[in-house]
């Protein structure tokens, strides 16, 4: 907790430095933080932050139950951090071969956190995860091969051509084939670990069997990380082979995403993986935006990330409480939340409306700017699609959660003993709330000079 | 930038290496029998291990000699002995039962794979004269070999070896094709392979204590 603590003030701090700063590096280029990465470590960290609040009292809540023994407690525990300061790392390093390395590992602690219950359904869903994303992680790296490849004919050393920075400045003289390959790859490989569509299926099992903190972290920091990596490449291929190849890819694993998300959110069930389903979309979103492209697309792409972390993060710890007073996952096994247990109905409810886009909240404004940046692009047909699949999405999450919310049910017994851990369950709630909300209202000066900073290294 | 000629010994070596192991990956796709899988990957990384060697007496490569017995001790001994230990004697895991098609039809669509895999790194679409050419293709096929392997079983303990193929697949492209591949970074995978085969090790041995049979096809109850 207070590591988190630790890490989302330097990750401020480096964000604030790095705005008016040339990128920091280090150690042949091993460690690299630019605006970028600054940007995503704010990201990482904020939602750590959050997840680590939430985690105290969610898990002193198992403990005192008796579904968690003490030593699945510190396992947890030291998984967790393990997990949090591995994408961390990953996303400080500028050699693309570290990356996957980092990347993977973190897959390996966090597969650890999935199967923590250690019931054969949180078993098998770490199993299809850590297998999934192994494998995918794999092909990232076969990409990551070709891209060292293509860069043979440079004169660099060996440490260099995989280090971003390196590449990036030298991109118009590396080989257009293998680079193409390189970049396929890369989207499959690290795809899988954003969960773009066909390669999400991992994602709702093990964001519905994992503890709902480390789900949290699941599906606002992990994706995310993938997600940062997906960029690096883009930057690359972008300058080499201009934005028609990478657009059109993007935009296909996008809109595929976004509509499996949508279609697989109708299924009225367990509401955590309603809410893994609505990772699935927003990554997509996320895809659709940096393959619209141009200014207005990869800022919306930004923006968008940091609001849909901190709104999912919200959604999932206020999840987490549900399904401990509970306990059920099934959406049709809980009413009447408002009433009952006001703080995590009005969670919920406050987190649906803003993980739907709606007005006062700060992922309106970024699927706006998304939207704009599809007319202004692309011809106004996509833009149009999308807009019609946030629509469904809107009525199908929206139907799940207000059954939840409204209505009149027994109140469940409080699984907390004592105030401190209430209080461990409130703040973090309410401090992603308030900060989506600030987003969604006015974006500080700071964090706009970081997101133009940030465009600018990569175009 | 170091060049490896295709009609040097090192080269012809290297060649051959690569086709022996793209010939034990398909020995894996052909075979029914838990023990064979794990003896045709041991024999696999073994190869590999001798290829690595191969490229580290070219490139004069100390680091390149510290991966080649890092492979030959982990991937080639350690890792086939602890599933055979931990999982097929402990688990009395003989058949495997759990293939979605036939012998035959996985071999067939093994070819195609390995054609396509000719297909799209023709020599004449990469940079020349890095290394051996044939290489590139050769573990781009192990690779698509490694996950077809991963798609027809179903069988936990296979897919976890057909996941270590595919890893192997890549290893043959680092050492060989980029012998100059940062040293920290091979390390770094190396330490991954290790932890991951570790922690599927649990959780394999978990899957078949809470179910009777360690199948991924018995893994019905998470859907939609």
């Amino acid at each position: 907790m207070a590591g988190a603590l630790v890490s989302l003030a330097a990750a401020i701090a480096l964000l604030a430095a790095q705005v008016h700063h040339p990128p920091l590096s280090g150690w042949a280029g091993f460690l690299y933080v630019d605006t970028l990465s600054g940007f995503f470590l704010l990201t990482v960290a904020g939602v750590t932050t959050l997840a680590a609040a939430g985690s105290v009292g969610y898990l002193s809540a198992e403990e005192d139950s008796g579904r968690f023994t003490a030593f699945q407690v510190r396992l947890y525990f030291s998984f967790f951090g393990l997990f949090a300061s591995l994408m961390l790392a990953s996303l400080e390093t500028g050699n693309l071969g570290l990356l996957f390395v980092l990347v993977e590992a973190s897959t390996l602690a966090s597969a650890a956190l999935v199967g923590l219950e250690g019931k054969a359904r949180s078993l098998e869903a770490a199993w299809k995860y850590v297998i999934i994303s192994s494998l995918g992680v794999t092909i990232a790296l076969a990409g990551t091969l070709f891209l060292f490849y293509a860069g043979s004919a440079l004169h660099l050393t060996s440490d260099q051509r995989l280090t971003w920075p390196y590449l990036f400045a030298h991109a118009a003289s590396l080989a257009p084939q293998p680079l193409r390959l390189a970049f396929l790859l890369a989207v499959v490989g690290y795809g899988t670990k954003v969960g773009l569509a066909p390669m999400h299926t991992w994602l709702p099992d093990a964001h519905a069997e994992a503890p709902s903190p480390a789900s949290a972290m699941l599906s606002a920091a992990l994706l995310n990380t993938g997600m940062y990596a997906i960029i690096r490449f883009l930057a690359i291929t972008q300058a080499r082979l201009g934005t028609t190849f990478p657009h059109v890819m993007l935009l296909t694993f996008g809109f595929a995403s976004v509509l499996i998300g949508v279609l697989f959110m109708v299924r009225r069930g367990n509401f955590k993986r309603l809410f893994a389903y609505s990772s699935v979309e927003h990554m997509g979103i996320i895809a659709v935006a940096l393959g619209f492209g141009g200014v207005l697309g990869l800022y919306g792409a930004l923006l968008h990330t940091l609001n849909h972390a901190i709104a999912k993060a919200v959604l999932f710890l206020g999840s987490g409480d549900v399904s401990q007073r509970y306990r059920t996952r099934e959406a049709a096994g809980v009413s009447g939340l408002l009433t009952a247990v006001p703080v995590a109905g009005g969670a919920l409810l406050l987190g649906s409306l803003a993980v739907l886009g709606s007005p006062p909240f700060g992922l309106f404004l970024s699927e706006l700017t998304i939207v704009r940046a599809g007319f202004a692009q692309v011809s106004p047909a996509l833009p149009l699609v999308l807009l019609g699949l946030l629509a469904v999405a809107f009525v199908a999450f929206a139907r799940t959660t207000l059954g939840m919310v409204t209505g009149a049910g027994p109140a469940p017994p409080d699984p907390y003993q004592g105030r401190a851990a209430h209080w461990g369950r409130v703040v973090p709630l309410a401090v992603g709330l308030v900060a989506l909300l600030a987003l969604g209202l006015w974006i500080p000066a700071g964090l706009n000079t970081a997101i133009m900073h940030s465009l600018a290294a990569i175009r | 930038m170091e060049k490896l000629a295709a009609t040097s010994a090192a080269g012809v070596l290297l060649d051959l290496s690569g086709v022996l192991i793209l010939l034990l990956a398909f020995a894996c796709l052909g075979s029914k029998l838990f023990n064979r899988y794990v003896a045709y990957y041991g024999a696999q990384s073994v190869v590999l291990s001798f290829a690595a060697g191969v490229a580290a007496w070219t490139f004069h490569s100390v680091e390149l000699w510290i991966l080649a017995a890092l492979t030959f001790a982990i991937k080639g001994i350690g890792i086939p002995l602890a599933t055979r230990r931990l999982l097929l004697r402990r688990l009395a895991l003989a058949r495997d039962t759990a293939i979605s098609t036939g012998l035959s039809t996985s071999l067939i669509a093994g070819g195609a794979l390995t054609a396509f895999a000719y297909l799209v790194t023709r020599p004449q679409l990469l940079p020349h004269g890095v290394v051996a050419a044939a290489v590139v293709p050769l573990s781009t096929a192990v690779i698509l070999l490694g996950a077809l392997a991963m798609v027809v079983r179903r069988h936990t303990v296979a897919q976890l070896i057909g996941w270590l193929i595919v890893e192997n697949g890549v290893f043959l492209g680092a050492i060989t094709l980029v012998a100059t591949f940062p040293f920290i970074v091979e390390a770094g995978i190396f330490l991954d392979i290790a932890a991951g085969v570790l922690i599927m090790l649990v959780f394999v041995s978990g899957i078949t204590r809470e179910l009777a049979e360690a199948s991924a096809a018995e893994l019905r109850g998470l859907r939609g």
